[in-house]
């Protein structure tokens, strides 16, 4: 379970430039379903996914993660609990080039030390669920754009985490891949695992497999008073 | 523990692959940065093994030399001083000796003339083991043999001489062959080349001429109650100091010059000229240290997404300030000892190409010998804190920089 107690974010404080990307949100967002985020651009949704996944700290309120205040703790902590309870999904994949799939794949473990062996071995087997083995020794650029989305779903699940964050993934994905993806959530979901995703696609908040839908708007929630 | 050492092993790999993947600036870099080493490593290596080189040749030298000294310049030196420095307390023997230059107006060069020992002291002579003249191309090292060429008057003989190398070589002359040189007088001075010596002395022995006494004395006109100067050797050398002190009460007119001191003027002149050689080089240490500064500070805009990605999939910013350190290390290491064994190949086994005019003087007769190869832990430390040290430390900032920046960044590179 995730709870966000009136979280504002703002950006540039002091300066003429300060914006103001979330003005109070109060939410739960409950572990082993699908939520999605959604809302017009500008309206928060990707500020309020990091702050959620750790990625950054709100200008005032709380958020705890199963009961435990986390926006107060210190960046080591953060990263801690970035690594072992998040996996992220990013709109632009955000892998790095040069390195083959399976490196990236890797990537998120290396800072725990585990052993070469039992790692390599479980990168495969989720590349293998995911379709990917025969390219597990590709570089990244030589990928298509569904085949390097895949990629990026495998590096999120590679420390096995219980919070899959996604941030607009069907944006760069036609419709054969985009349902292909929400099938992926499908598994996640049949894992156990609790799915945050913000989509202003109507396929995505539209679909059987999504639990709950948050709409933002002005750095609000829908329909509260500004 | 296990766990860590695999962590740095994860990191290190990372490292050496983002090295490779940006192989074009790392290898411009790491050429240009290996130059720089090159150049400084060869100017301290040769400094160093030439200051050691005459050292050794000097160890040789008299403890003590006395001149005679008239308005303030050196002049032929009486006998009779020898007489009397040798009833000094502690002296234990006294040589004078015969020197002198001898400018060749056809070749342009200077060459210098002496009369090897045995001649000048000839009551020494014969209780000293006979010298041999040393003709060989043989390489001295070891500490136990001799740097100076030993050559018996008796064996080069009236109307002969023994050549430095560098004259051989400026003269094209050999064994057996005739020089013409021009006396005091102006008259013309046939003799004939009885050998050439040893190129392992060739440091201070390109430009000799070994003659005899007689010869020498009809060449510049001495007389026979003249020297050029006298050697000194003492029984104590504790006591170098306070002969030359009575030296000099004895006859304020003479100047004593120890040992020591030449040794001094040595390291020096040789220092002069290494630094010389390091503020010509400066602009190019400079313009290195701001590309290297420029390459090394400056992140791009991909390397910061990257560390950007790294902390948004769980790397901490000590894992990215280690990955950077790595990679300013890698390559300055692989830079240092690059340029290090270029410059030790490029003094000790090419003769120091580059730099030779500029390290070894100006003359017409350059020396050709062969450096005995020399490295200190000293130099080389130097040469790795004045190198190594500072590139790492100037990559490490920058990525302290970028890495302690929200990992959101990466989130906010999609846009909303």
């Amino acid at each position: 379970m995730i709870e966000l107690f009136d979280v504002r974010k703002v950006f540039n404080t002091g300066k003429p430039s300060e914006y103001s990307a979330l003005n109070g949100i109060s939410l739960n967002i409950s572990s082993n379903k699908v939520t999605v985020l959604t809302g017009p651009s500008g309206s928060g949704k990707t500020t309020l996914l990091s702050i959620i996944g750790c990625m950054s700290r709100p200008t005032a309120g709380r958020v705890k993660l199963s009961g435990r205040e986390i926006t107060s703790l210190p960046e080591r902590f953060l990263t801690d609990i970035r690594r072992k309870t998040f996996g992220f999904i990013f709109q632009q994949h955000n892998l790095i080039k040069g390195i083959t799939a399976l490196e990236n794949v890797m990537l998120p473990a290396y800072p725990l030390g585990e052993r070469h062996g039992p790692l390599k071995e479980r990168a495969m087997h989720l590349l293998d669920r995911l379709d990917l083995s025969r390219k597990a020794h590709s570089r990244i650029e030589w990928l298509s754009g569904g085949e390097a989305q895949r990629v990026g779903i495998v590096r999120a699940l590679i420390n096995d985490p219980s919070v899959i964050i996604a941030d607009e993934p069907t944006s760069n994905l036609d419709t054969k891949l985009s349902y292909r993806f929400l099938e992926i959530v499908e598994t996640f979901k049949k894992d156990g695992k609790t799915v945050l995703i913000t989509s202003h696609d109507p396929l995505v908040y539209q679909a059987s497999v999504v639990d709950e839908v948050v709409r933002l708007r002005d750095g609000r929630l829908e329909g509260e008073a500004p | 523990m296990k766990s860590w050492i695999e962590k740095q092993k994860y990191i290190i790999d990372f490292t050496l692959s983002s090295l490779l993947r940006r192989k074009v600036k790392n290898i411009g870099l790491l050429i240009l940065y290996a130059l720089i080493v090159f150049i400084l490593a060869s100017v301290m290596f040769f400094t160093h093994a030439i200051k050691k080189e005459a050292s050794l040749v000097l160890r040789e030298s008299p403890e003590m030399i006395v001149q005679k000294v008239v308005a303030g310049r050196h002049d032929l030196m009486p006998l009779r001083y020898r007489d009397e420095i040798l009833k000094i307390r502690g002296v234990q023997a006294v040589e004078g000796r015969l020197w002198g230059y001898y400018f060749d107006p056809v070749f342009g060069a200077n060459y210098t003339l002496l009369v090897p020992p045995a001649t000048t002291a000839t009551e020494q002579a014969e209780t000293e083991p006979m010298r041999t003249v040393v003709t060989e191309n043989e390489h001295r090292h070891g500490p136990e043999e001799q740097a100076m060429p030993l050559v018996g008057a008796e064996t080069i003989g009236a109307g002969n001489i023994v050549i430095g190398n560098g004259i051989a070589r400026v003269r094209n002359a050999g064994k057996g062959e005739f020089i013409l040189f021009r006396t005091h007088a102006g008259e013309g001075m046939p003799l004939r080349i009885k050998d050439t010596l040893s190129s392992a002395s060739e440091l201070v022995s390109s430009d000799l001429i070994l003659m005899t006494e007689p010869d020498f004395r009809r060449f510049f006109g001495i007389p026979e109650n003249y020297v050029t100067d006298l050697a000194v050797s003492v029984r104590n050398p504790e006591e170098l100091s306070t002969i030359a002190a009575k030296i000099t009460r004895l006859f304020p007119d003479s100047r004593p010059i120890i040992r020591d001191e030449i040794l001094r003027t040595y390291d020096s002149i040789f220092n002069w000229r290494g630094g010389m050689m390091i503020v010509i080089l400066s602009a190019a240490v400079l313009a290195f240290v701001i590309f290297a500064w420029d390459k090394a500070s400056g992140l791009s805009a991909g390397e910061r997404r990257e560390i950007g990605i790294l902390k948004a999939i769980g790397w901490e910013t000590s894992d990215i300030i280690r990955m950077k350190f790595w990679e300013g290390a890698v390559i300055s290491l692989t830079a240092f000892l690059a340029g290090v064994i270029l410059a030790y190949i490029h003094v000790f086994f090419t003769h120091s190409l580059v730099f030779e005019p500029a390290l070894k003087g100006w003359s017409t007769l350059y020396p050709q010998f062969k450096l005995m190869p020399f490295v200190s832990a000293e130099q080389l430390t130097t040469l790795f804190f004045l190198t190594v040290v500072p590139y790492t430390v100037s990559t490490i900032v920058p990525a302290w920089r970028a890495a302690t920046i929200d990992p959101d960044a990466a989130m906010r590179h999609t846009g909303e």
